[in-house]
């Protein structure tokens, strides 16, 4: 039985059962007929006109135009599945190894969100886990708007395929492979398969020094040096601590310079101030002619005072300049007291010196002289590239391919216009722009590659990012042209399966190297002092004119990163130049050509140029600085510059060296010069070179290391007062900061480590996002570098000095500023002191700089209003102030970065870009401090130490920098706080720094 | 009635009837504006035009447009501000300072006095402004209640003191100035023939009636904000001083700073007196109301004051050498023998030297000597504090970071700018305010005035 039950959708259709009727009419609307609606009254009567319709519809559309003219969206996609690696905002760090035809480093490659941003060293790397500053700068290359996009064939735009074949066809048995020295023994593989004759050389060419070790040996390979086996250096020309011998033995040199017994006794003969030079205890201005003639001496005393009749005749060599005639003696005594101890190296590019230094080194037994093991990095061969060229002006040579060369820069003077040229390069440079067609090669991010630097270590290159743009690894393009169809992944895992031994192919790429047992290079007995005849031999004879040469710089190298903007940025250890080469010149020479240099109101350097012809070349309007400690008669001038199709950065910087020496020869004495009316400007960053007797660098000897107690030489300032004498840290007008609670992190810098060599600051603009501001700015002294190194030289007035012989302060002070002739160097890196009584923090107004419980001075840039009343009130000087929009002015497009699309790609991202008028300054790396506390919070555990550091100590070869927390007994810092050595730079003002220094010593009485 | 002694000199000369007083000093309000005044008004309103066009480009584009460096981050920005604020000190000097003490002179100059005092603080002011890399975010160093959770001005800054003492002494200056108009302003209303006029001044009078009840009122405000204002005559300065001396840099950590700042504010703001009135008293022929006496006065103030920064700066040397610190001794060795010796010596030429002139009454009821001193003792005070900021921090503790500084056009094309709006606004005064206080000046007509004088020497005091 059904009951027909009645359901109510609601309350309100129970009260009222005609509302489902109604709501069902309404359900539909009718249709209102035209009829009614114009016979509608209230229609008729509405306020509503068709102006004003049309008025609404009008702005409606406005506003809708408007509203839809958004800033152009730059797409971001997420990851639809998340990699397992890659988690958004935490980095990841791959091992590879970079080679660049001139420096080789093992590193570690941090890239966020699949870009590489940051080069770390390969520390456990057996060799070369050391970054300069070069390496250091080498990511932004990646990033380098100027790379070539895609293949070219006849200046025009092609596919792969189509470039490949056009280059294969040009290639005949009368066409040759032009590269830089090749260490890949993958790319080597691909040469052997290409079949050419293969030629090649280096823009900073040790080819002589190699013919030595191969005449002994077979192999193009330079020694080793185990520096920890080393009591007493000299180095003859040779800046070891910067660009010789293809080996970083920076922290080997460190740890030797440890000061106290066995402390490493450094010498050096030079004609320019090296960073080795500056680094010294003993350095003799001798010329570069000269260099053969001293180590002749030397050899003649060792063999004179060891046992003779197992050694060679004595050499015949010209008698030495009367001013360095004893240094030298004196050296040649330190050296055989040594004995095995000792240690000489040669800079100069001749065989005759390289045999002399080695007979040197084998007749003491030099220890650290280690011959069973050869460094490759500089294998070139200079005879062989001469032939070439010789053979290209003779027309037996139709193509060369060109790999990492530059001919058309580094031999200006060899005419190619004859040959083809298929260059495989990454950039339009001054060859490529001749070739017939080019072939795009990968940064070295971007490519596979393998290296054997050196004995007993092989490395992988792996990439780190898909290539930028249609470019290949270089042994791919090679294998291409062999007809090889084979990726470069392939060739790199079939030449590690030859080479790497047992190591899986994933532990290679995670290690980024391996090391191999089997020593390369075979002693035939050969290599023995008794064997090598030097009584034959023609000495080089000391030349008394002007003489020229050339060098690199710390920044520029060869000039691998020619269109980077930090490298130019960076300003030369020594002469604090940046934006520029120039020739060095003693000032004495300024004298006799009436050169002068000095600052205009503005404290811009400005000073004449020079016409300078070398073996009849002549190049005109050269600038000329004048450098303490430059050897007279000697004029230097770097390498790498005076480019003119690298790029908008490089473009027309600086003069090219190779135009008046090709980079085969080693020196010219056919020197003539000529001051120039012609005026330069330089980009100095440092103004006054002397302490001004000032207690900045503190500076003591060994023996008085050695026997004096601490608080006689590190004597810490005083204050009498009321309560008697405090020190600084306790004559206090504010209260205390709680410093016990929390972490306080410190910074210690060892001025007797550092050698000046300039990694950390590129590091930390990088780190940073440190803007680049070009030379003009510059100029004005308005670079924005975060971390500095100071140089100062050393003055022949002293406050002793003027007190003995009552000379008055005004003259005293004058001559102070006047650097020594032959001074002694000394750096100190300064970055923002992170005082804890900060004068800067006390006078902004609205609070935008303040400090930490954890010692730290912090800049809050979006507060600062740009007073810059901190920057002057700093007593260290370094608050950086953003004169302009470095990010958008034009002024700025060519140098800065973060200008460029892909520049931009470099920029950290857990560090703000500044704005226009605020302060910035050195934060101790906030973000890594504080990405290492949150990781060590998410374990639930302590911090350790060495966890994290900043990326200057990370940077630094040395180990001069060392960051931690001094509230942790045990931390490496705070040890160093302990120590005698330590003192706190300016510690009379009563900053009460978290930033301390270790003071110098040099191993001398 | 005021028994003035008759041995002092007059301070109003000819026959003078209150009714010549009040014709002369409205007369350059109520006639045709002189030639001279378009041509010295068009020039200051091309400089002022100058100015903005040079501000505008440096907010528009940075700082950087200005010759500052990593070293020396202040320049003329700072040594302009100080220079203003240091002229405008002679005007409450002059009205408040003065009233108190009775100096019964001050009637004829304090109006002018104070006018100037205003214009110059408005150009101080504005270097503050403009000097800072964000202009857009000035509002923070006001304490406001704001939404950035706990932030709050830094109460240990002494820009901030600034700001405060910088804006009290701009409003209390000010309101001292008008309540001193107000009588005068309703002489004008009582002439005016054009209704405009007469209705402008309708409402600058606040309705003044001249009732004794005004009077009273009148009398009582002005010796309370002759009060307040006088120990701002002395903290201006002073605060501006902490700028420099409560900093750690040589050369500006100084002790002397607070008094030296004050004797040279006045120094400059008494030049600055002398060289607009003996231009306005030469114009508007008032050479009866601003006569060789109140000059003369002037004049010994600018000695004495100029005595006192002379000593100052000797102390500042001595001190130096007496110190021991080395950095101390340097700097200041430095600032007479660096590369700057030409601004010390100007200075010391300038603010020393050329004052002790002053000590000749021959030289010192000199007209034309007293303008081309006025205008020495400018130039050296702008020198003065170009010395401190810049030769200070160019070369303080690391030599590695020692520079030097050259302004650019935008630096020279600001200062310039600010010069022509100080002038644009005081011609604008000169034209429109009565430029004595006609009503404060009729008090003393009877006691100070020539013919009353003479009156009392030929028939007695009584």
């Amino acid at each position: 039985m059904t009951e027909n039950n009645k359901y109510w959708r609601g309350i309100e259709e129970r009260s009222n059962p005609e509302l489902t009727g109604k709501l069902a009419e309404n359900e539909f609307s009718n249709e209102v007929s035209s009829a009614d609606f114009l016979g509608n009254d209230e229609v008729v009567e509405s306020k509503t006109s068709r102006r004003d319709f049309l008025k609404f519809m009008g702005f409606s559309t406005a506003a809708a135009t408007l509203a839809a003219c958004e800033a152009p969206i730059v797409e971001s996609i997420p990851y639809v599945v998340k990699p397992d690696s890659l988690t958004p905002g935490l980095p990841s760090y791959y091992a590879t190894s970079m080679f660049d035809g001139m420096d080789y480093a093992s590193i570690l490659v941090k890239t966020r969100e699949g870009r590489p941003i940051k080069v770390e060293p390969n520390t456990d790397a057996n060799f070369n886990g050391n970054t300069n500053a070069r390496t250091q700068a080498s990511v932004l290359s990646l990033y380098d708007g100027a790379r070539l996009r895609n293949p070219k064939v006849s200046g025009e735009d092609a596919s792969w395929g189509d470039a490949l074949a056009a280059a294969k066809a040009m290639l005949t048995d009368k066409s040759v492979l032009l590269t830089s020295s090749v260490i890949s023994p993958a790319l080597k593989t691909a040469i052997a398969k290409l079949g050419l004759r293969h030629v090649s050389f280096d823009a900073v060419s040790s080819s002589a020094r190699l013919n030595v070790y191969e005449g002994f040996t077979g192999k193009r390979g330079l020694p080793t040096i185990d520096l920890e086996n080393a009591e007493t250096v000299f180095a003859v020309g040779a800046d070891f601590l910067g660009d010789w011998g293809g080996q970083n033995l920076m922290a080997a040199y460190a740890n030797r310079r440890k000061p106290g017994k066995g402390m490493l006794r450094h010498l050096q003969a030079e004609a320019g101030l090296s960073i080795s030079g500056s680094n010294s205890d003993v350095r003799i201005k001798a010329r570069v002619s000269e260099y053969e003639a001293i180590l002749a001496h030397i050899y003649n005393r060792v063999i004179a005072e060891l046992d003779r009749s197992k050694l060679s005749a004595p050499v015949r060599t010209p008698a030495l300049r009367q001013d360095i005639a004893s240094s030298v003696e004196a050296v040649a005594t330190e050296l055989i007291s040594a004995g095995s101890g000792a240690l000489v190296l040669n800079g100069l590019n001749t065989e005759n010196a390289e045999r002399l230094a080695l007979a040197i080194n084998l007749a003491l037994g030099s220890k650290a002289f280690n011959a069973s093991k050869f460094v490759y990095t500089a294998n070139g061969n200079d005879q062989a590239a001469a032939e070439l060229f010789a053979d290209a002006a003779a027309g037996s040579v139709d193509t060369i391919v060109t790999l990492g060369v530059n001919p058309a820069y580094q031999t200006p003077l060899v005419d190619l216009t004859g040959v083809n040229i298929v260059a495989i390069a990454d950039r339009q440079d001054e060859t490529t722009s001749k070739a017939k067609v080019t072939l795009p090669v990968s940064h070295y991010l971007e490519s596979w590659s393998d290296f054997r630097a050196v004995d007993g270590h092989y490395a992988v290159g792996q990439p780190t990012i898909s290539p930028l743009f249609d470019s290949k690894s270089a042994v791919e393009i090679l294998n291409s042209l062999a007809g090889g169809s084979e990726t470069a992944k392939t060739l790199i895992q079939e030449s590690a399966a030859l080479h790497a031994g047992s190591i899986s192919w994933n532990a290679l790429l995670h290690d980024g190297y391996v090391s191999t047992t089997a020593a390369e290079v075979s002693m035939n007995g050969s290599m023995d002092a008794r064997m090598i005849d030097l009584s034959v031999i023609e000495v080089m004879k000391p030349q008394s004119g002007f003489e020229f040469y050339t060098y690199t710089k710390t920044g520029m190298g060869v000039g691998e990163n020619a269109n980077n903007p930090w490298t130019y940025e960076l300003p030369d250890p020594i002469s604090r130049l940046s934006w520029d080469n120039y020739i060095v010149m003693s000032a004495a020479d300024a004298v006799e050509l009436g050169i002068e240099v000095a600052a205009e109101s503005n404290g811009a350097m400005t000073g004449n140029t020079l016409n300078i012809t070398v073996d009849g070349r002549i190049l005109k309007n050269v600038p000329v600085w004048i450098q303490p400690g430059q050897t007279k008669g000697t004029f230097g001038l770097a390498i790498g510059f005076g480019r003119t199709a690298v790029g908008k950065v490089g473009n027309n910087v600086g003069v090219n060296a190779f135009e008046l020496l090709p980079s085969f020869n080693v020196l010219s004495t056919q020197v003539s010069a000529a001051a120039s009316e012609v005026e330069h400007g330089f980009a100095s960053v440092q103004l006054a070179h002397t302490m001004m007797g000032r207690k900045i660098v503190n500076e003591i000897s060994l023996p008085t290391f050695m026997n004096i107690s601490h608080e006689k030489w590190n004597e810490k300032p005083t204050f009498e007062t009321y309560k008697g004498p405090l020190s600084a840290f306790e004559a206090n007008l504010w209260d205390d900061h709680d410093h016990e609670t929390s972490h306080m992190w410190n910074m210690s810098i060892d001025l007797n480590s550092c050698t000046g060599c300039g990694a950390c600051v590129v590091a930390c603009s990088l780190e940073n996002n440190v803007p680049v501001v070009g030379k003009e700015e510059v100029r004005r002294h308005r670079d924005m570098h975060w971390l500095r190194i100071d140089r100062y030289y050393s003055s022949e007035m002293t406050a002793e000095l003027a007190d003995e012989n009552g000379i008055g302060a005004i003259e005293k002070y004058a001559k102070m500023e006047i650097p020594s002739e032959s001074p002694d160097v000394v750096f100190q890196p300064v970055m923002c002191q992170h005082c804890n009584h900060a004068p800067c923090e006390t006078v902004c107004p609205v609070g935008a700089t303040v400090h930490s419980r954890e010692g730290l001075n912090h800049m809050a840039y979006n507060r600062c209003i740009g007073t810059r009343y901190c920057a002057n009130n700093c007593p260290y000087k370094v608050r950086r102030f953003n004169w302009f929009n470095y990010k958008g002015n034009e002024k700025f497009t060519d140098v800065n970065p973060s200008q460029d699309d892909y520049g931009r790609m470099v920029l950290n991202p857990d560090v703000t870009v500044r704005a226009r008028g605020v302060i910035e300054k050195c934060s101790l790396c906030i973000q890594r401090i504080q990405l290492g506390k949150l990781e060590a919070k998410k374990d639930g555990r302590m911090l350790t130490d060495g966890e994290f550091t900043t990326a200057c100590a990370q940077a630094c070869g040395s180990n001069a920098i060392v960051f931690g927390d001094v509230n942790n007994p045990e931390s490496e810092v705070s040890l160093l706080k302990q120590e005698g050595r330590a003192y706190h730079l300016l510690e009379e003002v009563g900053t009460q720094p978290s930033v301390f220094y270790q003071t110098k010593v040099r191993n001398r009485a | 009635m005021h028994y003035e002694s008759p041995v002092r000199n007059s301070l109003i000369l000819g026959d003078k009837s209150y009714k010549d007083i009040t014709n002369d000093i409205a007369k350059p309000v109520e006639s045709k504006a002189p030639r001279a005044w378009w041509i010295a008004f068009s020039t200051a309103f091309v400089m002022f035009l100058w100015g903005i066009g040079c501000i505008l480009y440096t907010i528009g584009t940075g700082i950087g447009v200005w010759g500052l460096n990593k070293t020396v981050d202040w320049a003329w920005d700072i040594t302009n501000f100080v220079w203003w604020v240091g002229i405008g000190h002679a005007g409450t000097l002059i009205s408040a300072v003065l009233l108190l003490f009775r100096q019964k002179w001050r009637m004829a100059i304090n109006r002018s006095a104070e006018a100037m005092t205003i214009f110059s603080v408005i150009q101080a002011g504005l270097f503050p402004l403009i000097h800072m890399g964000r202009i857009w975010m000035a509002y923070w160093v006001m304490p406001i209640p704001n939404q950035f959770g706990s932030l709050w001005v830094n109460f240990n800054s002494p820009l901030l003191w600034d700001v405060f003492a910088i804006s009290t002494y701009l409003t209390v200056s000010t309101v001292f100035w008008y309540v001193g108009l107000i009588p005068d302003f309703a002489m004008i209303r009582d002439r005016a023939i054009n209704p405009v006029q007469k209705h402008i001044y309708k409402i600058l009078s606040f309705g003044w009636g001249g009732k004794a009840k005004h009077w009273q009122r009148f009398e009582e405000v002005s010796l309370v904000l002759a009060g307040l204002a006088t120990p701002l005559v002395l903290s201006v300065h002073t605060i501006v001083s902490f700028d420099f001396a409560t900093s750690v840099i040589p050369g500006w950590h100084t002790t002397i700073f607070p008094p030296y700042f004050v004797a040279g504010a006045i120094f400059s703001g008494f030049a600055m007196v002398q060289t607009l009135l003996l231009i306005v008293r030469k114009i508007f022929k008032m050479e009866d109301y601003i006569n060789i006496e109140h000059i003369e006065m002037m004049n010994i103030v600018i000695m004495v004051t100029g005595s006192i920064v002379g000593v100052a700066y000797i102390t500042e040397l001595f001190i130096a050498w007496y110190s021991g610190v080395e950095y101390e001794q340097y700097a200041f060795l430095n600032r007479a023998t660096g590369p700057y010796w030409w601004a010390y010596w100007a200075m010391m030429t300038c603010n020393v030297f050329s004052p002790q002139f002053m000590w000749s009454k021959k030289l010192r009821t000199n007209l034309i000597f007293t303008f081309v001193i006025s205008i020495v003792v400018n130039i050296g005070m702008w020198f003065e504090r170009f010395v401190i900021i810049v030769t200070s921090i160019h070369r303080d503790y690391l030599p590695s970071s020692w520079s030097m500084f050259s302004p650019t056009f935008v630096d020279i094309g600001i200062y310039i700018g600010t010069i022509g709006f100080f002038f644009v606004l005081f011609l604008l005064y000169a034209r429109t305010f009565p430029v004595i206080a006609q009503a404060e000046l009729k008090t003393i007509l009877k006691s100070s005035g020539e013919n009353f004088k003479k009156h009392h020497d030929e028939h007695g005091a009584h």
